[in-house]
């Protein structure tokens, strides 16, 4: 009997795992054949665009207006030479599809407005300057002081209500001037008087419906560009606000509708509502995709907007592809894994991932696609200048330990270890190509020297301990250069590895982890010595956080950022090149030309090649952007935040080919 | 008894306050705070906030009050309204969230918890009563080899096997297609097919340690005065297994399925993470990484009232089951 038992156990374990393989077989083909059967039933469309004559619309739209239910792609387009005509990078598309796109959650807000993001003036391809997007041109007067922008007629919200001046005019003076959505009014709206480096704000009045006027006092050459970078979106739906905020409603009312909303208070439910808007289904956008459910949901998803501006040169209303499907991945590896599964048509990734996408490129059915990034190094490390020890400060601030550390290191070996030698041995320096290059910076500093770092330290007056081991200051006491990494962000392996190059030196090294909260606070409370971290910069007249210090941001500068931001009354009082690098900023702020612009940009830019205030060891690494073989007109183009990463490539362009 | 069970059902309020402040104060422990989180995660996607954002947001949620203004607000909330606060990443009441999660999350721990007991019990009676013999060591090599084995490295096992034979990694409960769809035959397939991994993965930890705990108390009982009895009289062995042996040796078990209540309320977490599981679990751990404090606190204190609950519910349950105990508790 007790063997009847065990044979029973037996058979039925067996059983039990065949059933899960069997099953678990089942989805396998089940996955495929849900896919053979969205092909089958979006196949039609290129059948009908290919033969018959160019459908001008989307086949989903085109049933809705058939219905009834919507009026015909002419009359939610903006008049016929107002309608933009977006180039497509490869060929004509296809219309229909999904793009699966895996975020994170409400979180990851930031990647998806990119890859929608419509600006009032947009970048062109090679990221120097602006071009006109939402807005149909502008007019500029000699001095700079005047700005028309002129809109599209006939443009349309993604609810059907026509979009005009007055929407422009609505944003300024109600969202913007009152601040509603958590941010002060953006730096682009002030000019800057050259003599007594006053800042006045913009006066912007409607001129007609499809016209506003920007009026300066003092000159401003890089409104549009920094428009385009502080502020893309310099409209809003006035319709849709006049119901929600308190200003129009009252506080009361405003109140109940953030509760419908699912918050507590006005303040956040003015923040998300007018900032972070194109997660809410009820705010209409100009955008090509729109919100259709809520953003917490396992799925998120946003769906072709039927009243989008722009056509492919066929006369085709974009976007091509019909969905963009998030679905929530609780870690980043997910998104890898469904990447190498093709389960995701186009997808953005570090560096990092490099080599196990490439392994599994042909299997998962799609390509790598390398970007260009303005970062200044793959690997490097900055000194605060402003760190709190004065002894280590007077160190940092000293050009000779900036050069020593730069000589102890193999970068060949580092670029080896850490890049797979695709970041060959170079300084920190601006990459060939981008605005200010500097002929022969990449070299500066770049022989691994140690007897040279040595001799440097010795100069400096570093003396050693007994033991001879490590180095201490010139009165004997302890030395040691604490990095800190910020986990996860910050290259671990990288860390060891320099740590050795220093330890080699004589220099005693130790290493904190701190989470990005911390790290975030540390910075702030100036406590962070040595930073593994990098700088991206596109061009520093665009964007000069980074190299620039205005405020606290970048570890290097440390402190010298609170001094400027709190207007001298706390941090550390810039000195010598540094207190430089912020007249010249000033004197760029104030710029009438944009020749002027470059001058100072430079200025800049040979100061820091002079101080080296940024350690590199290798070159800058590409930004990978993640194709699958059936999805077009995805180019290799430069990956940065000023021109919003895959935003920059045009999504709604982006079609998947049958 | 009844007596008794009122007494420890009172004790359970202080407890459950105390435990809640204790949680309160914990969570806020590291540095930071949540906004200070949140504007770094906003800073690496290029989002610059500025000293004067942060404050409005502290401002705003309240962050700015010392603790004990924060957890009280937040109790008296809970206790005159049932309101468990406001959960800061979401933007919304954190009773929304939990219930968003809860269905999954039950049905998840569920089936896990069936295929733990419906796996563990058999093979525990099966290896004590064929002590020694193959399936014996079969079945405890396996145990002690999935007690050794960490969770989450047994689910990046089978998705590693799922992906390189299926081209699919099973992510999530559901394929693409039904997520959105309404709860057909279909889904519920497509659900069944996706809970084999999770359930597998969760269940077998616990799976091991039944069997041990199950062959351990059969091989005490089977040597029992009255099981001999019970052969002398010739009743037949299976009787004697299940009726005699068996229900004598389920009583650990039967005392700690109380505390699975808990379990079955907040799912796992590792586990869920690793497979993109949509329930509780890895909702809470996020929540509890960015000191989103009413979210982590209310899900904490509603995990430390399902394990005071569940206590309770086990010792009725070992009341009832076994007589012994219910002699005793008469006699106090």
């Amino acid at each position: 009997m007790a063997k009847k038992w065990v044979l029973c156990f037996m058979v039925v374990l067996m059983a039990a795992s065949l059933l899960a393989a069997c099953t678990s077989n089942n989805s396998g083909s089940n996955g495929n054949k849900g896919n053979n059967g969205a092909n089958a039933e979006q196949s039609p469309s290129p059948a009908a665009t290919v033969k018959a004559e160019i459908a001008p619309e989307a086949p989903m739209l085109a049933e809705l207006v058939k219905a009834g239910t919507l009026k015909p792609v002419e009359e939610r387009m903006p008049v016929k030479e107002d309608i933009m005509i977006e180039p497509v990078f490869e060929e004509i598309g296809q219309y229909g599809g999904e793009w699966n796109f895996p975020w994170n959650g409400p979180d990851d807000k930031w990647g998806i407005s990119m890859a929608t993001e419509e600006a009032m003036f947009r970048f062109k391809e090679d990221g120097t300057s602006v071009e006109p997007n939402v807005a149909k041109g502008y007019d500029v007067n000699a001095d700079a002081t005047e700005y028309k922008i002129y809109l599209r007629q006939g443009m349309k919200w993604s609810d059907g209500v026509p979009f005009t001046a007055d929407d422009v005019i609505f944003y300024w003076e109600h969202m913007l001037i009152p601040e509603t959505f958590g941010k002060a009014l953006y730096d682009c709206y002030y000019s800057v008087n050259p003599v007594t480096g006053e800042k006045t704000r913009a006066e912007i009045v409607k001129v007609d419906d499809y016209t506003v006027k920007v009026t300066f006092k003092d000159p401003s050459v890089l409104f549009l560009e920094r428009l385009a970078i502080d502020n893309k979106w310099f409209f809003a739906p006035a319709h849709y606000y006049k119901t929600i905020l308190p200003e129009f409603i009252g506080e009361e009312a405003a109140l109940a509708k953030a509760k419908e909303y699912g918050f507590e208070d006005l303040k956040n439910f003015g923040i998300w509502t007018g900032y972070y808007y194109w997660l809410y289904p009820q705010r209409p956008t100009l955008r090509a995709w729109v919100a259709k459910n809520d953003m917490n949901s396992d799925r998120f998803i946003m769906e072709r907007n039927p009243y989008y501006f722009k056509t492919d040169s066929e006369g085709q209303q974009l976007p091509y592809m019909d969905r963009i499907v998030l679905t929530k991945m609780q870690d980043k590896s997910h998104k890898l894994l469904e990447t190498m599964a093709g389960h995701v048509e186009v997808g953005s990734f570090d560096f990092t991932d490099y080599t196990v996408l490439k392994e599994n490129e042909a299997k998962g059915n799609y390509r790598v696609i390398p970007w260009s990034t303005p970062n200044w190094s793959s690997t490097g490390v900055q000194l605060n200048q402003t760190t709190e020890d004065p002894k280590l400060r007077a160190l940092f601030q000293d050009i000779r330990f900036r050069e020593a550390l730069s000589l102890a290191a193999d970068r060949k070996e580092i670029s080896e270890i850490i890049t797979n030698g695709l970041g060959e041995a170079s300084q920190a320096s601006i990459q060939k190509g981008l605005p200010n290059y500097q002929e022969g910076w990449s070299n500066q500093w770049t022989a691994y020297d140690t007897d040279g770092a040595a001799k440097l330290l010795d100069e400096i007056g570093l003396k050693w301990d007994a033991a001879h081991k490590y180095r201490t200051f010139a009165d004997g006491s302890d030395l040691t250069l604490t990095i800190y990494r910020e986990d996860p962000s910050d290259n671990e392996k990288f860390i060891e590895l320099i740590r050795k190059y220093y330890e080699g030196v004589g220099l005693k090294t130790d290493v904190k982890i701190v989470d990005q909260g911390s790290f975030f606070d540390l910075k702030y409370a100036n406590k962070i010595p040595v930073t593994v971290k990098t700088v991206s910069v596109l061009n520093v007249a665009f964007r000069p956080d980074e190299l620039v210090p205005l405020r606290v941001i970048t570890p290097w500068f440390g402190h010298y950022g609170l001094y400027t931001s709190s207007q001298g009354k706390e941090g550390v009082k810039p000195e010598g090149d540094v207190a430089k690098i912020l007249e010249d900023w000033d004197k760029l702020k104030a710029a009438k030309t944009k020749e002027e612009v470059q001058k100072w940009t430079d200025d800049i830019i040979k100061l820091h090649q002079k101080n080296q205030w940024v350690i590199g060891y290798t070159a800058p690494t590409p930004g990978l952007v993640v194709a699958r073989n059936d999805v077009r007109n995805v180019p290799s183009l430069i990956a940065s935040d000023e021109t919003r990463y895959i935003g920059h490539a045009h999504p709604a362009q982006f079609f998947i080919k049958k | 008894m009844l007596r008794y069970m009122l007494r420890r059902t009172l004790i359970m309020v202080p407890v459950t306050l105390f435990v809640s402040m204790i949680v309160f104060i914990i969570i806020q422990l590291p540095p930071g705070d949540f906004v200070s989180g949140y504007a770094a995660k906003m800073a690496t996607s290029g989002e610059i906030m500025d000293e004067q954002a942060m404050a409005l947001l502290r401002e705003s949620y309240g962050l700015d009050k010392p603790w004990y203004v924060q957890y009280f607000t937040w109790i008296i909330g809970i206790l005159t309204e049932g309101d468990f606060g406001y959960s800061l990443s979401y933007n919304r009441p954190v009773s929304d969230i939990i219930g968003q999660y809860m269905g999954i999350t039950i049905i998840v721990s569920l089936v896990s918890m069936v295929f733990t007991y419906v796996v563990a019990i058999p093979i525990g009676i099966l290896s004590a009563v064929k002590q020694y013999s193959f399936f014996d060591y079969l079945a405890t090599g396996f145990g002690f080899l999935g007690m050794a084995t960490p969770n989450f490295l047994l689910a990046i096992i089978l998705m590693f096997i799922s992906f390189q034979w299926w081209g699919d990694p099973m992510l999530g409960l559901f394929s693409a297609e039904f997520t959105d769809a309404p709860w057909t035959a279909a889904k519920w397939m497509d659900l069944f097919k996706h809970m084999i991994i999770p359930v597998i993965v969760i269940g077998t930890s616990n799976t091991c340690e039944l069997i041990r705990v199950m062959r351990g108390q059969m091989l005490d009982e089977m040597t029992k005065p009255h099981i001999l009895t019970a052969r002398a009289k010739g009743l037949p062995e299976w009787r004697i297994l299940l009726k005699y042996s068996a229900r004598a040796a389920i009583n650990p078990i039967v005392s700690t399925i109380g505390w699975s209540l808990t379990t079955i309320f907040t799912g796992s977490t590792i586990t869920a993470i690793v497979l993109n599981l949509p329930t509780q679990g890895p909702v809470m751990h996020k929540a509890l990484l960015s000191q989103d404090m009413y979210l982590a606190g209310s899900w904490l204190l509603l995990m430390a009232v399902f394990t005071l609950l569940g206590t309770l519910i086990s010792d009725i349950l070992l009341a009832w089951l076994d007589p012994r105990i219910r002699m005793t508790r008469k006699g106090t």
